[in-house]
This record gives structure tokens, sequence and C-alpha cells, in this order.
């Protein structure tokens, strides 16, 4: 190998340091460079957006921290449009804004109801926004009061806020976890409105907001979900209460465990089930030419709690008691039907895109005034209910005089 | 030396002889001339370098076989009757020419030179110290085996003979080296090695223009020296004989080199290199599962602190926000970008790894406690990189260990820094760039004809019957994998 070899060689790695050291780099940021963003709330005020993001700060997340600083900061800061009003947070702010990690997006009720779709423009828009954040309503308070909570689990109140939206949504049904991608469905899809889950906060909103909310075991105030919004396209309309939110979910098909308590038949006592799954089928039909719902729903449960004077031993029993919790199910499924058909008449429950799929034709003619046609229809519901196990005793334990004599 | 052409033949005198050698060898002091005079007349010379023969056997089977049976035969003295008769040893060679015998000299030879004669004796009686056999330190093995090579070549090729008791084992050797004449010798199974390897192999040795010959490396070099350059080693070298013996029985041959206890092996291939002689001394279910770690351990090695870098400084989007916000904590308060502190650690490892390796042993705990406090925590306490840092460093170290060739191993620590010099500049964009880059190079590499990444690229069925797994031996009794 001469010289002219090497030469040439020499040449291409200077190109191709060059190469690197020119081009690269151009959108590194180091993680000490940027501030993660976890919740964003969007308020209403003097006509303009007022935009509040949680964003953490990492000193408090390692374990040597031992200032009594809060874990996250709130910035906030009012523009016409939502992404103005995110860069000009740098003024206030030294570092960028990270969105890829928020979790949370909460509007208040103002924005809700006059609708949501210009704020959720740029959130889909924008490159570093991961679409599966969760979203809610704010109701009473502001978004910004929400997000300035201090909550006990997590160190972190967005985390606190995903999570326990997440876990109630799966264990107790009357909440619903809208992520974004859902929520673009639900707004796009012709026969079905969105909804979204109002969060809220118990007790004294202005103590909980410093750290002393923590600091001993009942907290002053809280964070609470409660109910789920009708929207009638992308505005707010009004609140379900929980057993119609309840029956949302069965409908549905969000209900992944729940419990229900049923009155014993012979008495005023009651007993609990819980739910283990719930399986819902609308089967749309056309009766003397008018939209007819059949939702068929197979639920599975078992005993939870027990105080009617019953022996769980005998199946005859247990079948009572079955059939007394499938009557107690169709109440709550058909009583929240009928509020929504007469208070708000928007087809939430998607028996419009149920239609669309079976019979395409009618529902090109109906589309145009498919919520006045929901407000009227017939619905039915058959529920085939399996009422299992009932834990580890059988009967209820009493041992009060009356009924030892028996 | 000059007025002597040490070119020339042997003259019939004597004294001329042991002059020439004399001064051929510039007056070594090594050099041991003795002179023996048989029968008042016949005068004769034994040379031999001091501590290249076997004195004792000097002293017996030359000097008093001479002496006595001389006499009592009463037979005229000549260099073949010397040859058949009186000297007792199992190479005699008779030789004219002077560069022959001064060659069987400096191999331990006892050169035995008569008086009127042009011819002389190159009696073969070499005996120098030599190392005992021991454990393999390069290759260290549970259970199985636990000699190693030794620096003597008829050690080391008995040792592979030993384990191979077949007719059709060849050994060939062929001296390289124009000033150290190194033996090299070539073990191949007749029928199961290809012709043309063999063929291209001595070709290639006979032609060879070295110089010197020391070690494993300078014939490496020389026999690949046609072929792209890459990093990646082309020729395993193994101290352990069992794993030479499993070579040649694969249709490999084996490369001895006189002097260095490393025995080469050709072809190669990469999956070679990623085997322990222990995976087939253990369960086969145990040694498949060793050979995944091994394959995760080297991806680990190569990438884990480039794939840091990537995540840390372009997508922070791709961590989990808990991961995310824990390194964000630990990053707080490090002066350098992620790249610098990945540098800078690394840098100090290998230093200290060096150091390790370099140094007496005795004071090899030192650099230990040293390397621990230093890079481990200080440098964490004094906020110069992060902890998690640190543990990629670990993780990345540790997975090298893992690799069981030390020249693959070699190769890993250098593309990672390559690796870790792209993911700074291009994340995970020129990371991807990089692997595809770096398996074009591998797929286009050969050795001996034979493609590297066999069984892989091209994949052959078959063969990965032992690849990245090794099923039972009763599942897997074909040797196809190395022959082309």
């Amino acid at each position: 190998m001469h010289l002219g070899t090497y030469r040439r060689i020499g040449y291409r790695m200077v190109l191709a340091l060059l190469l690197i050291s020119l081009t690269g780099c151009w959108n590194r940021r180091e993680l000490n460079e940027i501030s993660t963003v976890l919740a964003m709330g969007i308020d209403r005020a003097d006509g303009q957006y007022e935009v509040s993001v949680q964003v953490v700060d990492p000193i408090q997340m390692s374990q040597k921290s031992n200032t009594q600083r809060s874990a996250t900061i709130v910035y906030s800061e009012k523009a016409p449009t939502l992404f103005e009003a995110l860069r000009k947070s740098t003024t206030s702010a030294p570092r960028r804004m990270y969105l890829s990690h928020m979790t949370f997006l909460l509007f208040d009720e103002t924005v809700a109801r006059e609708g949501i779709k210009q704020t959720l423009d740029f959130l889909l828009r924008d490159h570093e926004v991961r679409p599966d954040f969760n979203m809610a309503v704010a109701r009473e308070y502001s978004a910004k009061q929400m997000l300035s909570l201090v909550t006990p689990m997590e160190v972190l109140p967005a985390m606190d806020l995903m999570k326990s939206l997440r876990v109630s949504a799966k264990a107790w049904a009357p909440t619903s976890a809208v992520n974004v991608v859902s929520m673009m469905q639900m707004l796009t899809k012709d026969g079905l409105e969105p909804i979204l889950t109002g969060l809220t906060i118990a007790g004294d909103a202005k103590k909980g907001i410093t750290s002393k909310n923590v600091a001993q075991p009942a907290t002053f105030a809280n964070f609470k979900y409660q109910g789920i919004g009708v929207f009638r396209d992308d505005r707010l309309l009004g609140w379900l209460n929980e057993s119609d939110s309840k029956s949302y979910a069965y409908i549905t098909n969000h209900v992944t465990s729940t419990v229900a308590n049923v009155t014993c038949m012979d008495s005023d006592d009651k007993f609990v089930v819980e739910v283990l799954g719930a399986k819902t089928k609308m089967q749309p039909s056309i009766r003397s030419g008018k939209p007819y719902m059949t939702m068929k729903i197979d639920v599975r449960a078992n005993v939870g709690e027990m105080h009617c004077m019953m022996d769980l031993s005998k199946p005859k029993d247990m079948y009572k008691l079955q059939t007394e919790a499938a009557k107690r199910l169709n109440q709550v499924i058909m009583s929240g039907i009928r509020h929504v058909q007469q208070r708000y008449g928007v087809d939430i429950y998607g028996f419009g895109e149920a239609f669309h799929r079976k019979y395409p034709k009618d529902w090109h003619r109906w589309k145009a005034d498919w919520n006045q046609r929901f407000e009227d229809m017939p619905v039915e519901i058959q529920i085939h209910y399996q009422l299992g196990k009932f834990g580890k005793i059988i009967s209820p334990f009493d041992n009060s005089p009356e009924t030892r004599k028996e | 030396m000059a007025s002597i052409n040490h070119q020339s033949a042997f003259s019939d005198r004597l004294d001329l002889n042991i002059k020439s050698i004399q001064s051929i060898m510039g007056e070594s002091s090594d050099l041991i001339v003795r002179e023996i005079t048989v029968m008042q007349q016949i005068r004769l010379a034994l040379i031999f370098l001091d501590g290249m023969v076997e004195k004792h056997l000097v002293q017996d089977s030359l000097i008093s076989a001479i002496l006595d049976r001389v006499y009592d035969e009463m037979k005229p003295v000549t260099v073949h009757y010397l040859k058949e008769s009186i000297i007792a040893s199992d190479e005699v060679q008779l030789t004219a020419s002077r560069e022959e015998a001064m060659d069987q000299l400096l191999s331990g030879s006892v050169l035995v030179l008569l008086d009127h004669s042009r011819e002389a004796l190159a009696v073969s009686l070499p005996g120098w110290e030599d190392r005992a056999i021991t454990e393999s330190k390069a290759q260290p093995v549970v259970r199985g085996p636990q000699q190693s090579f030794t620096e003597s070549l008829h050690t080391n090729t008995t040792l592979v003979r030993r384990r191979v008791k077949d007719v059709r084992v060849r050994v060939q050797t062929i001296p390289v080296g124009s000033m150290t004449k190194t033996d090299i010798t070539i073990m191949y199974v007749q029928g199961i090695a290809g012709d043309q390897l063999i063929r291209q192999l001595t070709e290639r040795l006979r032609n060879s223009q070295l110089e010197k010959v020391l070690e494993g490396e300078y014939i490496e070099e020389w026999l690949l020296k046609d072929k792209p350059r890459t990093i990646f080693p082309l020729l395993y070298n193994t101290d352990r004989p069992d794993v030479i013996a499993a070579g040649i029985l694969d249709g490999k041959a084996a490369i001895f080199i006189d002097g260095s206890p490393f025995v080469l092996l050709a072809p190669s291939l990469f999956a070679d290199f990623m085997q322990s002689a222990e995976d087939y001394y253990e369960s086969y279910i145990y040694s498949s599962l060793i050979r995944m770690l091994r394959y995760l351990s080297l991806f680990i090695c190569m990438f884990a602190p480039a794939i840091y870098i990537a995540l840390t400084t372009y997508h922070q989007d791709m961590l989990p926000t808990q991961l995310l916000l824990s390194l964000a904590a630990q990053r707080e308060g490090v002066p350098f970008p992620a790249f610098i502190e990945a540098v800078l650690m690394e840098v100090t490892f290998e230093i200290l790894r060096e150091a390790g390796i370099r140094m007496p042993r005795t004071i090899g705990q030192a650099v230990s406690i040293v390397g621990t406090i230093v890079i481990g925590q200080a440098a964490v306490e004094a906020s110069i990189v992060s902890a998690a840092m640190v543990i990629v460093l670990a993780i990345t170290a540790i997975s090298n260990f893992v690799i069981p060739s030390y020249s693959m191993s070699i190769a890993i620590r250098i593309l990672r820094f390559i690796f870790m010099g792209l993911a700074a500049a291009f994340g995970a964009f020129g990371l991807t760039i990089g692997i595809i880059v770096l398996v074009i190079h591998l797929c286009g590499l050969q050795s001996f004809g034979v493609p590297y990444m066999r069984p892989y690229a091209p994949y052959k069925a078959d063969a990965q019957k032992d690849a990245l797994v090794r099923l039972p031996y009763r599942l897997n009794t074909k040797r196809s994998r190395q022959r082309s």
C-alpha cells in the first residue's frame, strides 16, 4: 500500500468527521435541558386560553433530595391559542416544555362547554405529543386549581390523577378512562357522541394546594372523579349521576369489574355482588320502519357481601339472588338510557354506529336527525346473569335471638 | 567474517571448519566446541550451543559413544560409520552444506565434524527448559479437560494427536521467518479438511516473506493480507487442545506456531468465537441457554452505552415516564452531555482494564480498589457522572467478559466507541445506520473462502443444530458447518 492510498483514506475520514460534526446533534437535548410536562390544564380566561402545565422538578425525584420544595411546578400562561401559550411559558420557566410524557389533559367546564376541538388540534398535530394521555373535565374548580392540588399517594399529582382514573375505570366502572385516541374516534364517528369523566376537588381546595395537605393522614382536600359528562359534538351538555354513568359503562362494554348492591326480596337488607366481567352485544333491528335496539348482556358475578337471611348452600336461593341481581341491573341500565334520551337526547352509546353497520342504507336516511330518533328509540335488554361463588362463609353470621329460635 | 565465505561447503580441514563456524557465530560465548582425538590421529569436533541441547545426552550418546566404541571396533572412522553405528540418537542428519548445518545448530542440534571430511553430522538433541502443561488461563472451563498448550511445538501437536487417534491426521511442518525460522505446523484430518484449504495454507506459508514469527498474529496477518480490512478476528486462536481437536475433526486446519501456546484454526466463523468448549461438555439445554445469553451479552456490550446516549439525548419519549424522571433526577447537576459522560467513563474503564492486565499480579488488588472507588463512587458523588451511566458502564464491562474469545471481545470493545459516536451525533437513526453497515460488513467477510456469518447468513438450516443452540448429540451428527 503506497502513500496515495493512505492519503485517500485520510481524506475520507476527514469528510466523515465533518459530516458528523456539521450535521449531527441538531436536535439534541440533554435530560437536564428539558422540563417534563406531566399534565396540562386548559382554562378559559378573558376570552383567551390559560394553559397550565404541571412539570416535574427532577431534583425532587432523586432519593437524595432533602429540600422542602414541591415535586412539581405549575406554570401557567394566557394566550389566544394553545401553542402560543405553551411557548410563552418559557418566559417564566428556564427550560423548554417537553410534552411527550404528558399523561393527563384537563379542561375546565367553560372550555368544555364552548368546545374542545380547537384545543385538541395542536395536541394531535405536534410531533412531540404522544396521543395516549387521558382526559377529564374539571368540575366546579378550574383546571389550574386541580393541577396545583397536592396529592397524597404519588409524589407527582399527575400520576395520581392518571392512575386513579385508570384504576377506578377498571374496578369501579362509573368513570371512564378516555384517552385522546378514543376521543378522536368519538368526535369523528357518526352515531357516537363523546363523553368525558368529571374531576372535582372534595374538601378545602385552598388548603389543598399547600404542602400541608399531605402532612397528616387525612388530607384537607383531594381530587375525586365524579360522573360522566355528556357531549354533543365537542360541547359539554351536562353530567350523568353515578348510576347512569355505570349504565353507560355497561352498555359500552367498559365494565371490567365493579360492585353493585341489590335489595333482598324479603327485607330491606342488601346484598352486594362483585361483577367480574360483563359483555354487551348490541343487536339493532328495524320494527315498523323505526330503529329498535336489543342488547344482550352477559354478566359474571360473585356474591361479595350478604345481609339477606338466606341459605346460600341451596341452589334455589342462589338462583333467586341471581334473578334479583339481574332485575336490578336491568333497572340501572334502563334508567340510565332513559335519562340520557330524555335529558340530553344525544347518542353517547354508539347505537347509531351499530345501525350504521347493520343497516347502512337506512342509516343514511336517519343520519341527519339521528339524535331525534335516538330520543324515541325503544330499547330492550336481555340479561344473562351468572352468579357464581359466595365466598368463604355460607350464610351471614347472625346471633340475634330471633333468628336462633328458628 | 567477510574473509570466510559461509555460503560455501565445508572444507576438508577440521580447524578451518571450526574457525569458520566460530566466525559466523561472531565468537558467541554460548558456542561450545569440544574437540576429541580418537586413536591418536582421528580428530573430531562436537559443536553445540550451550543451553539448547540436552547436555547429559551429549555426554552419553556422543562423547562416550565415540570414545568407547570407536576404540572397540577398530574400523575406519567416517561420518557414515559414525551415523550408522556409533551415535545413539534417533535424529541424525548428514549434510554437506554449512548453511544447513548452521540452521541445525541453531535449532538445538550438535554438529559432529570429522577431520578430512567435507560433510558434517547434525545430531538433534534439543533440550531446553520448558513450561509444564498447565491449566488454560485464557479459556478456562469448569467441566472438561484442563490441559493447555505450552510453548513447545512438539508438546502441542502431541496433545492434539493424543485426542484424535486416527491415521488420517496429517502433520506438516514449514519453517517460516527468515530470521526466526519458526516451525509452523499445520495439522488436519485428510478427507475431512478441504484440499484447497490445505493447499492454500501451505502455499501461503511457503511463500512468506516474513522476517520473524513470534506468535500466531504474525502468521494471521500474513495469511489474511489480501483480505478486506476488518476489525473482526478471522482466525480463531485458543490454548485448549480439546478445542483444536474438535476443530480438525470439523474439517478445519490447525496452525501451530513454535514458541506460542496459542494455536490457530482456519477457517473460523463468527459463530466459533461465540462458543466455548464447555458448551459441548455440559447438558445441551444449559449450553443452548448460555449461548443465547452470550449473544445477548454481545448486544449489550456493543450497544448499551450507545442506546443510553441515544435515548437520553434524542428519544426521551421512548422511555417510560417513571424511568425518564429518575434518569433526569440523576442527571441533574452533571456538567457534561451524556456522550462526554459515557466516553469519560468508558475510557477510564479501558485504562483500568489495561492496567490490570499489564500489572504485576501482586498489586492487581490495588488497582481494582482504586478503580471501584474512582469509577463507582467518587465520580457519582462529585456529580461528574450520573449513577445511571455507571450502571450502564458496569453492565457493558461485565458483558464483555462473557464473550468467550478474547479476540472477539476486543473487536466489540472498539466498535462500542464507534456506536457511541453515532448515537451521540444522530441518535437512534445513526445507530440503525451503523448496525446496517456492520451487518453488511460482517456478511461480506470470508475466512478462507467460507462466509464469516455462516450458518446465519447464508442461512444453513441444518447447521442451526449447533449454532445459536446446541441440540443433543444424537440429533447433531453432521459436521458440515465449516465446509464450503
